[in-house]
């Protein structure tokens, strides 16, 4: 027992070390951190604009289409934090720091959770920044702070999933080039077969089918409910815990590719 | 050398390693070794030996197909854990975070060895000061040199006191008054933390400068182990090429001008020291002396003392080049490394931008 104790204090503080490498790397990239502030912005100005007359046709869920879109804007910027933030690994790879890290007494599972740590704590400062610009921007959300920090549990759990995903496909495709087409091949058809950009009744029935399933939907329903209409709280904890699950099972998956990989 | 008692324990065994990469390359192919404790150990090898491979495989990033490894005590396979709490690792590659200042590299470092705060700092600027990068720690690794990130790099491999410390290759592609530089830390190394060094190289000078002991290496195989001297031993000895003229002059003390060239080399090998002696192609003598030094004036003293006449004479002392070409029949490329290692390089900062 005291010794289990004792191997999951050191597995917490080895994920927290190789995390706080990306948040350092992370502080000292200025361009990222003007993209971050930048890119919800454009976003939701841009898409809001554009598609703000699809909110006059009749049977669209919002009353403006900015209000409906935050929620999509969130789901967005996740997926790709979450996707590129698993990716980092490549580099780490062909750099030589892959192999410091591994060369250390740290639990080998310590490198794919700290950079998935280093993810979660990203998506949830990226999602507050995402939140304050909105609410600037005059976006309407229903139920106040506790579901600001809802949304943004939704989305930590589901950059952790693409996290997870990405993480797995690193430790098997070694090439950067090769790993940036596959990511690409799977983001966007996610993103443009969920209703995170139009409602579901706005599509063809085949896509709506796709929809259903897709798993983006367990992030973008809830917190479209937390924006729009309110608390829905079987939604949301369906949510959380089908997100949960499968970001923990994807971390594993990530960790046992790894392994086998360095054999 | 001076290995007292509890020096010389075997820090590092190695029996019948094998390691065959997925596809079938064999990169090592059977090596057998021991490196004792306080000692700086070399592999020797030409591009694609199975240095590196052999490193991996002893640092546990590896698993060797089959064979054994024991370092510190642990099997390679069996407690990987314990063996990489004890050793230290500095790879091929320059593996610094250039987005981290010096400092920080060094503070992840020793936290990724379970160090606390005060040890690390204490440490960090213990090996700072070593590589003399204390100035520039605060820096960013961005505006560090190559030569500088690689000192940077060789200090966290330090940090936390590692008994054996693991260097590959580490002087690839610097210039030469930073190559010189690194081999002082390397020494001073040894004498200030008694650390065991095993390192890989395909500067030969470097692993004669360096090593107490080598392993040369060649597709996967040692063919050739011991001291730098003992392999240049094994070889025969120095080389001496003289060039010697029969004139008709009388000789000094009564003796007697030897008869053709037969008589020329009995008398040659009645040199102290003279091993062996054969004439060249173009008419010179070669001799394998013990102790060229000492052989050449006696060389010379016994030509001029039956009549003869000396015209040249030059002594060599075999380099390990001598030795690897003895062994191989190839002699180690010096230049190739470097290349392979800037293409490399500017290729990764181009992928980067
Ligand atoms: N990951 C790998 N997969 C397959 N083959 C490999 C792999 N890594 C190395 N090899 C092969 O194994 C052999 C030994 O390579 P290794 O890197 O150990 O050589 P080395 O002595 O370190 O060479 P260098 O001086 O160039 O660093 C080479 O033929 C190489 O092509
Ligand atoms: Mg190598």
């Amino acid at each position: 027992m005291n010794s289990t104790a004792r191997s999951t204090a050191t597995l917490l503080s080895d994920t927290w070390w190789v995390a706080w490498r990306e948040i350092k790397r992370f502080q000292r990239q200025k361009v990222r951190i003007v993209m971050i502030l930048v890119q919800p912005f454009i976003w939701l100005a841009l898409m809001g604009n554009m598609f703000e007359r699809m909110a006059h046709v009749p049977g669209f869920p919002a009353d403006s289409y900015l209000d409906y879109m935050a929620p999509g804007v969130v789901t967005m910027v996740t997926l790709f934090g979450g996707i590129f933030g698993g990716m980092s690994i490549v580099w780490d790879r062909r750099l030589g720091y892959l192999n410091k890290l591994l060369a250390a007494p740290i639990a080998r599972s310590a490198v794919v959770s700290g950079k998935m740590l280093a993810v979660g704590l990203q998506t949830a400062m990226q999602v507050a920044i995402i939140f304050v610009i909105a609410m600037l921007m005059g976006v309407s959300f229903r139920t106040g702070p506790l579901g600001a920090l809802m949304v943004i549990l939704l989305a930590v759990l589901l950059s952790l999933v693409f996290a997870g995903i990405s993480l797995s496909f690193s430790a098997v495709i070694t090439s950067h080039e090769a790993l940036m087409a596959v990511v690409n091949f799977m983001t966007m058809p996610l993103m443009f077969t969920s209703n995170a950009m139009m409602p579901l009744s706005f599509m063809p029935s085949w896509l709506q089918t796709i929809a259903k399933l897709n798993p983006l939907s367990y992030a973008i329903n809830p917190m479209r409910s937390l924006f729009l209409t309110g608390w829905n709280v079987q939604e949301l904890l369906t949510g959380v815990v089908v997100l949960a699950l499968a970001g923990l099972a994807l971390g594993l998956v990530a960790t046992c590719l790894f392994r086998r990989s360095l054999a | 050398m001076g290995m007292d008692e509890q020096n010389g324990q075997p820090v590092i065994s190695v029996t019948d390693l094998v390691k065959e990469y997925r596809g079938g390359v064999r990169a090592v192919d059977g090596v057998t070794f021991e490196v004792r404790r306080g000692e700086n150990f070399g592999f020797l090898g030409p591009n694609g030996a199975g240095k590196t491979t052999t490193i991996l495989t002893l640092i546990t990033l590896l698993r060797p197909t089959s064979g054994r490894a024991v370092v510190c005590g642990h099997d390679v396979v069996a407690e990987p854990d314990r063996v990489r709490l004890r050793i230290g690792y500095v790879s091929q590659d320059i593996a610094v975070d250039d987005t981290l200042t010096g400092e920080e590299n060094l503070y992840l470092q020793g936290r990724l060895y379970h160090l606390d705060r005060e040890t690390i700092a204490r440490r960090s600027r213990e090996v700072l000061e070593m590589v003399d990068l204390t100035a520039r720690a605060r820096d960013l690794v961005m505006t560090y040199s190559g030569g500088m990130r690689k000192r940077l790099d060789i200090a966290g491999g330090l940090i936390h006191r590692p008994e054996v410390l693991f260097l590959d290759e580490p002087t690839l592609g610097l210039d030469v008054q930073t190559r010189r530089r690194i081999w002082d830390y390397i020494r001073l190394l040894r004498e200030r933390e008694g650390i065991t060094v095993f390192m890989t190289t395909h500067y030969m000078e470097e692993a004669d400068q360096l090593c107490d002991r080598i392993a040369i290496m060649d597709h996967g195989r040692i063919v050739a182990i011991g001291t730098p001297s003992e392999l240049k031993a094994g070889i025969g000895g120095d080389l001496l090429t003289v060039d010697i003229t029969t004139g008709r002059r009388g000789t000094r003390d009564g003796g007697v001008q030897p008869d053709g060239d037969g008589g020329l080399q009995d008398l040659l090998l009645t040199v102290p020291g003279i091993k062996q002696a054969s004439r060249a192609s173009d008419g010179r003598w070669v001799l394998v002396a013990d102790r060229g030094e000492e052989a050449a004036p006696a060389v010379l003293e016994a030509v001029g003392r039956h009549g003869l006449r000396v015209n040249y004479l030059a002594m060599k002392k075999p380099t390990l080049d001598d030795v690897f070409l003895h062994y191989t029949g190839r002699q180690l490329r010096e230049d190739e490394g470097q290349e392979d290692f800037s293409r490399r390089r500017t290729g990764l900062r181009r992928a980067r931008m």
